[in-house]
C-alpha cells in the first residue's frame, strides 16, 4: 500500500483564546496511557481524538495501523481496570445534577418575580409523572369528528370509567354541515356535560365536531394529518394516553383486547341482522365465563363492546346471551351509558 | 345622436390612415341602420295609427314596435306581468303572460327568432315565428332589437319537451305574440355580459378563454353588474347588512350614527383624508371609535353602527379599498369582557348560519362563475388563545416570538392548521400580546404581557380587532404615556371617561371583507359594488 502523505503541514495549531479548554474527561494518567498507545502504533486513533484535543494530527497518521488484538484487549482490560476513572465520571455527574438543579431553581425564582405564568408546561409534568418517569411529549389537545347519527358513546363511558383518574375535557361544536344535531346527540351532550371536572387530575382536552363525515375521525395534529378512524380506534388511543389500569399494552391480556375491539369494529359495520348475530355470539365466546372481556379487571375493551352496543339501536336485549347481559349490567355501573 | 358621438370616439382613437375609410364605412352603416329603425318605427307608428303600411300587408301592426318615451301616460292594467322566475310553476301552464326583460341574446334566421331574455339572473328562451298572426317584418323587427335593451313581451307559456341547456328556466319557452321595445340600448357594448359571466376555471383548455379584465368591469360597472354573480354578490352583501342589523336589534342592540368629518384623526394621524372646511380643515373618519365609546359613556349600553370609512392608505393590494363599509359595535359589559367576545362571534355565526339558510341561491350563483369551497364554521366558535395559536406555528417549524405579531403568511398558516385540525373557516383568537395592540387596550390582569384583545379571522384573514377599551382615565392617560402618545391631542377623548363610565369592549368589521372571505373570492373589489383605491375615483 501507499503511503499517505500527511495533509496538514506538521506545526502546532494554536488555539485561539477565545474558547475554554475541555477538560480531559479522565484523569491526566489517563491522557499519558492513551498517549503512549499511539505511540505504540495501536489503531486506536479514535480514542485518542476523544481524549485529548491536544494531540497533533502529525503524530497520528505517521503511525502505521498495525492490529494487534492482544495488544488492543490488554488496552481495554487496563481502562476498565482503572476504576477511579469512573468514581470521577460520576462524582462529575453529580456535581453537574446539581448545578442543574440551581440553575432551575433559579429561572423559578427569576419566573416568579417576573409574574409570568406557567401555563403550558403543566400537563407535560403531570402525564409524564404518571407514566413512571418516561419523557413524553406534552399531549395534543385532540378533535373528535363524529356524526350525530353516530354517536361516540365511548367518550362518555370512558369520562365516566376515569372519573377519578383521570379528566377527558370535552368541549362540543356543531360543525356548519349539520343544521340539526337530533335528540339523541343533545342527550348525550347533556350526559357529557353532567360528569364532573376535576382540576387536580391529568387531562386531554376533545374538542367534539359534530360533522357530516362518513367515519367517527380523531385528529391530534394539523402538522401531521394523520386522522385516526373509527371509535375503537380512538378508544386504543385514548387507552394509551390515559391512567394507567387502562394501559393494556403491557398487559398479558393485550391480544384479547385488540381481538375484542376488532370485533366491535366488525359489529359496527355489518348491516344485516344475521351478521350481526355471528359477531355477537363471537363475543359471548370471548367473554364466556369471565367478569369482564379479558379477565377480572375491566379494560378498554369492555368500554369498546359497550358503547358499540349502544351504539345499535338494531341490537335489542333479546338479542344478547344471558352471560352478555350480567355482563352489560356490571359495565354500565361504571360506564352510566 | 349618441351613434354620432360613438362614431368619433372610435375614430380618433384608430389609427390615422385607416380612419377615414373605417370611419365613412360606419358612419354610412349606422345612418342605414337608423334610416331602417326610423322607417320602421314609423312603419309601426302608422300601424299604430290604424293606417296601412304601404308596401306590404302587415298583418301584426300594433302587436309590435317601440312603446315611446313611457311618459306614465298610459297605465295599461289589465296587462299582468310575471317575474322569469316564476314562469315555469305550472299556473302559467299555456297561460298568455307579460314579462318584462332585457334582450340578452337575439337571433333571426328567416322566418323564425330566437330571443333570450334575462331578468337579472334568470333567462328564458323566446320564439317568434311567422304564422298568420306573425308577420315577416315583425320577425324582423325582433331580430334587430339591439342586446341588452329592455322590451315588454306578451307570450304563451309553452312546455317543451327537451331541456334548455343554455336558460335558467330550463322546462318552458315562450312563444312572442306581441313585443314592444322599452329602451333601447347602444348596439356596441363595452363588455358582453356573456364574457363577462363565464366561469373562472383556468385548468379547462376546451372552454372559452374570453375574459373581462377587472378594469374594463370597473369602468363599465353597470353592466358588469348585470353578470348573475354580481347579481348574486350584492344581494348576498345586503343580507350580511341585513343579518347584522336583525341579530343585534335582537340581541338589545341600539342602531347609531356617528360623523364621518371630523376635526381630528382617531386612530393615529397617518391614515386620514384631508378636506377644506370652510376656513379651517377636517378630517374624514377612519373608525367611528371614539363616538362609539361616548355612546357607551352616555348610557346606550349596546350600540352598532353602519357607515362608510375612510382609509388614506396607499396600498394596491387585493383586500383594501380607501372607502368601505364599517359594521361597527360596542357594548357596556358587567365583569369580564368574553361577555362581548362571545355576542360578536355569535353575530358571525348567526350571520353564516343565515347565509346559509336564506342565500343558498345566490351563493350557488357566484360559485358558478366563480369557484370556492363552501364556509365552514362551528357552533358555538372554536375560540383560541394567542399562546395556543403561536404554539401551533412552532410546531408547524415556524419560528416566532411570543409578543410578535402575526405576519400575513404566518396568519394564513395558521388559518390553514386550525382549518386541518377544526375543519373551520371562522375562529376566534383571544389574548393577543399588550405591546401589539393600541394604546387603549386593557391589560391582561393575570399576566402583564398580554392584553384583553382579540381578533377574528375569516378563510385566515382577520376581519375584525378589537378589545375591552381601557375606560379609567387616570390609567389612561398612564398608557398613553407609555405609548409616547402626546396627551394634550387625546384630551377630548379621556374627558369623555371623567364622568362615569361602564366597562366596555367592541370591534368594527369591513363589510366588503366580510362577504369577499366569505364566498372565497380574491379580491376586495368583486365585493363593493362601486369600488375606492387609490388608483380608481370613478364611476
Amino acid at each position: 500500500m501507499y503511503e499517505l502523505n500527511t495533509l496538514l503541514p506538521e506545526y502546532d495549531i494554536k488555539l485561539p483564546t477565545c474558547m475554554y479548554p475541555m477538560k480531559v474527561l479522565n484523569n491526566s494518567r489517563a491522557t499519558v496511557d492513551v498517549k503512549a498507545d499511539a505511540s505504540n502504533g495501536l489503531c486506536n486513533g479514535h480514542a485518542n481524538l476523544l481524549a485529548t484535543s491536544a494531540v497533533t494530527s502529525g503524530e497520528l497518521t505517521k503511525k502505521v495501523c498495525a492490529l494487534d488484538l492482544d495488544n488492543l484487549s490488554a488496552q481495554i482490560q487496563k481502562l476498565l481496570k482503572s476504576s477511579n476513572d469512573v468514581d470521577g465520571v460520576s462524582a462529575r455527574q453529580e456535581k453537574v445534577l446539581k448545578q442543574l438543579q440551581e440553575l432551575k431553581e433559579q429561572m423559578a425564582n427569576i419566573r416568579a418575580s417576573l409574574g409570568l405564568c406557567q401555563k403550558g408546561a403543566q400537563h407535560t409534568v403531570q402525564t409524564s409523572l404518571r407514566n413512571g418517569g418516561l419523557r413524553e411529549e406534552p399531549l395534543h389537545d385532540i378533535v373528535i369528528n363524529g356524526h350525530p347519527n353516530f354517536i361516540p358513546y365511548a367518550l362518555l363511558a370512558l369520562k365516566n370509567a376515569w372519573k377519578d383518574l383521570f379528566t377527558i375535557d370535552v368541549k362540543i361544536f356543531k360543525h356548519s354541515t349539520v343544521p340539526d344535531i337530533g335528540k339523541e346527540a343533545s342527550e348525550f351532550e347533556k350526559k357529557l356535560a353532567q360528569v364532573k371536572v376535576d382540576p387536580s387530575k391529568p387531562k386531554v382536552n376533545v374538542s367534539l365536531i359534530w360533522k357530516n363525515c362518513e367515519h367517527t375521525e380523531m385528529i391530534s395534529s394539523p402538522t401531521m394529518y394523520v386522522p385516526i378512524y373509527g371509535e375503537v380506534n380512538i378508544i386504543r388511543y385514548l387507552g394509551r394516553v390515559g391512567p394507567e389500569a387502562y394501559r393494556y399494552e403491557n398487559s398479558p391480556n393485550c391480544n384479547e383486547i385488540d381481538a375484542v375491539l376488532d370485533i366491535c369494529y366488525q359489529l359496527l359495520r355489518c348491516n344485516t341482522s344475521k351478521s350481526r348475530a355471528a359477531m355477537l355470539r363471537a363475543l359471548n365466546l370471548r367473554l364466556g365465563k369471565q367478569k369482564y372481556f379479558g379477565g377480572d379487571e375491566i379494560s378498554v375493551a369492555d368500554i369498546g363492546v359497550h358503547s358499540s352496543l349502544k351504539r345499535l339501536p338494531a341490537i335489542t336485549p333479546k338479542d344478547l346471551t344471558p352471560t352478555l347481559t350480567e355482563w352489560r349490567k356490571r359495565v354500565q355501573l361504571v360506564t352510566q351509558l | 345622436m349618441v351613434a354620432d358621438k360613438e362614431n368619433v370616439a372610435t375614430a380618433s382613437s384608430a389609427v390615422e390612415g385607416e380612419a377615414t375609410s373605417k370611419k365613412a364605412a360606419k358612419k354610412q352603416a349606422k345612418e342605414a341602420l337608423k334610416a331602417a329603425k326610423k322607417a320602421e318605427s314609423k312603419a309601426a307608428n302608422m300601424a299604430a295609427n290604424g293606417e296601412e303600411a304601404g308596401d306590404a300587408v302587415d298583418v301584426s301592426a300594433g302587436r309590435y314596435g317601440s312603446t315611446g318615451l313611457i311618459q306614465s301616460k298610459e297605465k295599461f292594467e289589465e296587462r299582468k306581468f310575471v317575474s322569469v322566475n316564476e314562469l315555469s310553476q305550472p299556473e302559467y301552464r299555456d297561460q298568455v303572460v307579460w314579462v318584462r326583460g332585457r334582450v340578452h341574446t337575439s337571433r333571426a334566421k328567416g322566418k323564425q327568432c330566437f330571443l333570450v331574455l334575462r331578468q337579472q339572473s334568470s333567462t328564458v328562451q323566446c320564439i317568434l315565428a311567422v304564422n298568420e298572426r306573425v308577420s315577416k317584418q315583425m320577425v324582423k323587427f325582433s331580430g334587430n332589437v339591439s342586446k341588452e335593451s329592455i322590451i315588454d313581451v306578451q307570450a304563451k307559456v309553452v312546455t317543451v319537451p327537451n331541456k334548455i341547456e343554455s336558460c335558467t328556466e330550463q322546462t318552458i319557452e315562450l312563444c312572442i305574440e306581441q313585443l314592444f321595445v322599452v329602451s333601447l340600448a347602444k348596439p356596441q357594448l363595452p363588455l358582453q355580459i356573456e364574457d363577462a359571466s363565464r366561469p373562472e376555471n383556468a385548468d379547462d383548455p376546451e372552454g372559452l378563454n374570453i375574459r373581462v379584465n377587472q378594469d374594463t368591469r370597473l369602468d363599465n360597472r353597470i353592466l358588469d353588474l348585470r353578470t348573475p354573480a354580481n347579481q348574486a354578490i350584492f344581494r348576498l352583501e345586503a343580507g350580511v347588512c341585513r343579518l347584522f342589523r336583525d341579530i343585534l336589534t335582537a340581541k338589545g342592540f341600539t342602531e347609531i350614527h356617528t360623523p364621518k368629518i371630523i376635526s381630528a384623526a382617531s386612530e393615529g394621524g397617518a391614515n386620514v383624508f384631508t378636506v377644506s372646511y370652510f376656513k379651517e380643515s377636517a378630517y374624514l373618519a377612519q373608525s367611528p371609535q371614539l363616538y362609539k365609546q361616548m355612546a357607551i359613556a352616555a348610557d346606550f349600553d349596546k350600540v352598532y353602527t353602519v357607515g362608510a370609512v375612510f382609509r388614506a392608505e396607499d396600498s394596491n393590494t387585493h383586500r383594501h379599498l380607501t372607502e368601505f363599509v364599517g359594521l361597527d359595535l360596542e357594548m357596556a359589559f358587567k365583569y369580564h369582557y368574553h361577555e362581548v367576545l362571545h355576542t360578536i362571534a355569535d353575530t358571525f355565526t348567526g350571520i353564516f348560519k343565515g347565509l346559509r339558510d336564506n342565500y343558498s341561491r345566490e351563493i350557488e350563483a357566484v360559485n358558478q362563475q366563480f369557484k370556492a369551497e363552501p364556509f365552514k364554521f362551528l357552533e358555538p366558535p372554536l375560540i383560541l388563545e394567542f399562546a395556543e395559536g403561536v404554539k401551533m406555528l412552532r410546531e408547524a417549524g415556524i419560528e416566532t416570538g411570543d409578543e410578535e405579531d402575526l405576519s400575513t403568511p404566518n396568519e394564513k398558516l395558521l388559518g390553514r392548521l386550525v382549518k386541518a385540525k377544526y375543519d373551520t373557516d371562522f375562529y376566534v383568537l383571544d389574548k393577543f400580546p399588550l405591546a401589539i395592540r393600541p394604546f387603549y387596550t386593557m391589560p391582561d390582569p393575570n399576566n402583564p404581557i398580554y392584553s384583553n384583545s382579540y381578533d377574528m379571522f375569516m378563510r385566515g384573514e382577520e376581519i375584525i380587532s378589537g378589545a375591552q377599551r381601557i375606560h379609567d382615565p387616570d390609567f389612561l392617560v398612564e398608557r398613553a404615556k407609555h405609548h409616547g402618545i402626546d396627551i394634550t391631542k387625546i384630551a377630548a377623548y379621556i374627558e369623555s371617561f371623567r364622568f362615569g363610565c361602564p366597562p366596555h369592549a367592541g370591534g368594527g368589521i369591513g363589510m366588503e371583507r366580510v362577504v369577499m372571505l366569505y364566498l372565497g373570492l380574491d379580491n376586495i373589489r368583486k365585493t363593493s359594488m362601486f369600488p375606492r383605491d387609490p388608483k380608481r375615483l370613478t364611476p
